[in-house]
């Protein structure tokens, strides 16, 4: 998709304005419904269309990605751009600087057309956390299109934009992705730069791309990926472990823990379908065991909440917002926070605390961090004995609007299939894999810390055996 | 978990909730951290931590000031409105 928009650009069968001007009209004509967007930004994507145009006349070569219109999920930080991580606290907040990704894209020539909208603080599966609006699904516009990244993944299904990029903590590109039938990528942890984006759960945090097919989505990871001196915990990629990696000579493992009661049947007869496919190719297939699996989801809600509790702490009425006139600085802190999050982010704020809390902190934080090791651990075994691992990215279809919304616990459930890779810091992407009810059907597959350009080499191969 | 408890971590959370609210989240936590005591089960002996997603070692710099970073310094601060003399201005503390 990007390449052949990219060959329209340099043999000028279409010019970058025209381009983005089309991607306007489609949001303008879709947006109403499906709601993806919380901010456009026209006039700077128009601008910046010209400048390529120009390029392109004058016979200077452009990147790959030049001109290209892509969307971002409204947690990452666009220097003079509003930018509200879908909160009530950051409604006024106006980004003074661009994130790393924002400046890699920006220095591409790529087009920003706006920002997407997104569970608060990027804290929940469904985007009906936003504190501004829902986001519909764009194969049925009564149920939701995933989360936290629901907007950034349904305006790349309805095509209003090329690619977006999201942030993943427990599921929040593969999930939505999923639900919205696109690919989403979570790269390993630490090689895409967390600056600029707002943090959720930093050891957990990374940012990745949308898109409409494997290839872009590795054109633009490698545009964003690399250590950056802003983020002391960002690294290189390593390059493609093996260039001629085929599927003859490939083991995939499917953990069986991931195969169990609470899958949908049609979900489970589709992968496996696709399995004895891959399998008809020559790649070997088998079964696999993780079996702290059914711990994972624990770990996660006690890991994450914690960081979530320490993270927001900044956000206390004082640097990101006007400052009410309230007689004490307790009130400040008391009224803006109590009144500016909203409930799921004081909910999981609660529980970090607790779980942080004297006398709690070992029951849980530092236990939670053992299990991560050991479910870590684990992976690196299963590793040793197959290239990667396939598994369903959710146990549902995408549900309904209002379906989950008062029961946290079910709406957290959402994430069984995700979670393990943030917290392994491993890579994993989702593949569209079928249809049913007009509703998208997935897969999961996951890699090794830091073999994302061989996951998306494998993943090529097996988006070809599918379609 | 009771209201005495739920205020405790309000007041270290610095947050304040209408008692409604308090009741709710007292009993979704319940819920949530009877869900996650699955973890007792599982033996941690001599496990180390695992603390962050990365094996990379901290990374240090000196502590100086970067003059070209002074613009970014102001810019930032500019989302306070409440600004006097390139400081934040908060009502008294006590």
């Amino acid at each position: 998709m990007i390449k052949e928009i990219h060959n329209k650009l340099i043999n000028k069968e279409i010019t970058a304005t025209e381009l983005i001007e089309g991607y306007f009209q489609t949001i303008n004509e879709k947006d109403n419904q499906i709601k993806a967007f919380l901010t456009l930004t026209k006039d700077s994507a128009l601008e910046q269309a010209k400048k390529t145009d120009e390029k392109i006349k004058k016979g200077k070569g452009i990147n790959v990605l030049e001109g290209i219109p892509y969307a971002v999920k409204d947690n990452m930080l666009v220097k003079g751009v509003k930018t509200t991580a879908g909160s009530k606290i950051l409604e006024n907040y106006t980004a003074s600087f661009d994130s790393t990704v924002i400046k890699k894209l920006k220095e591409q020539g790529a087009v920003l057309l706006g920002k997407t909208n997104m569970d608060e603080f990027a804290m929940g599966s469904s985007t009906e956390n936003s504190a501004f609006f829902t986001t519909k699904n764009p194969h049925d516009l009564e149920r939701v299109p995933g989360g936290s990244s629901g907007g950034s993944a349904a305006s790349v299904a309805s095509k209003m934009s090329v690619f977006a990029l999201g942030s993943d903590t427990g599921g929040s590109i593969r999930q939505p992705a999923g639900f919205c039938g696109v690919v989403g990528f979570k790269p390993s942890y630490g090689t895409v730069s967390r600056y600029g984006l707002i943090a959720m759960a930093s050891s957990l945090d990374i940012i990745g791309p949308f898109t409409e097919n494997v290839e872009d989505a590795e054109i633009v990871f490698k545009s964003i990926a690399g250590k950056d001196a802003m983020d002391s915990t960002s690294q290189d990629v390593l390059s493609p472990l093996n260039e001629t990696q085929n599927i003859q000579n490939t083991v995939f493992g499917l953990p069986k823990e991931y195969f169990q009661e609470g899958l949908d049947n049609k979900i489970k007869k589709t992968i496996e379908g696709i399995i004895e496919k891959i399998k008809s190719q020559g790649a070997t297939v088998k079964e696999v065991n993780l079996p702290s699996t059914p711990y994972a989801l624990s770990c996660y809600y006690i890991i994450m909440p914690a960081e979530v509790s320490s993270n927001l702490a900044r956000f206390d009425g004082i640097r990101y917002s006007p400052i009410n006139d309230y007689f004490n600085l307790h009130d400040i802190y008391f009224k803006t926070r109590g009144q500016g999050f909203g409930a799921e982010v004081r909910r999981r704020i609660v529980l970090g605390t607790y779980v942080l809390s004297s006398g709690y902190y070992d029951a849980y934080y530092k236990k939670a961090q053992q299990v991560r090791r050991l479910i870590a651990q684990e992976f690196d075994k299963v590793f040793k004995e197959v290239d990667f691992l396939i598994t369903p990215t959710s146990p549902t279809f995408p549900f309904k609007i209002g379906e989950k919304a008062d029961d946290p616990l079910s709406m957290y459930l959402s994430d069984i299939f995700t979670v393990s890779a943030n917290i392994a810091g491993i890579p994993a992407i989702n593949l569209p894999c079928g249809q049913a009810d007009n509703l998208p059907i997935n897969m999961q597959i996951i890699g090794p810390y830091l073999s994302d350009f061989s996951l998306l080499n494998i993943s090529k191969t097996i988006e070809n055996i599918i379609s | 978990m009771d209201f005495k408890e739920i205020d405790y971590l309000l007041e270290l959370a610095r947050m304040e909730l209408s008692s409604q609210e308090k009741e709710k989240i007292a009993l979704d936590l319940e819920k949530i951290l009877d869900y996650v005591k699955q973890l007792q089960e599982l033996d941690t002996n001599d496990v180390e931590p695992m603390t962050g997603g990365t094996l990379l070692e901290n990374i240090c710099r000196e502590d100086k000031l970067d003059e070209e970073k002074q613009d970014v310094s102001r810019e930032l601060k500019q989302s306070a409105s409440n600004l006097e003399n390139d400081s934040f201005k908060i009502p008294p503390i006590f």
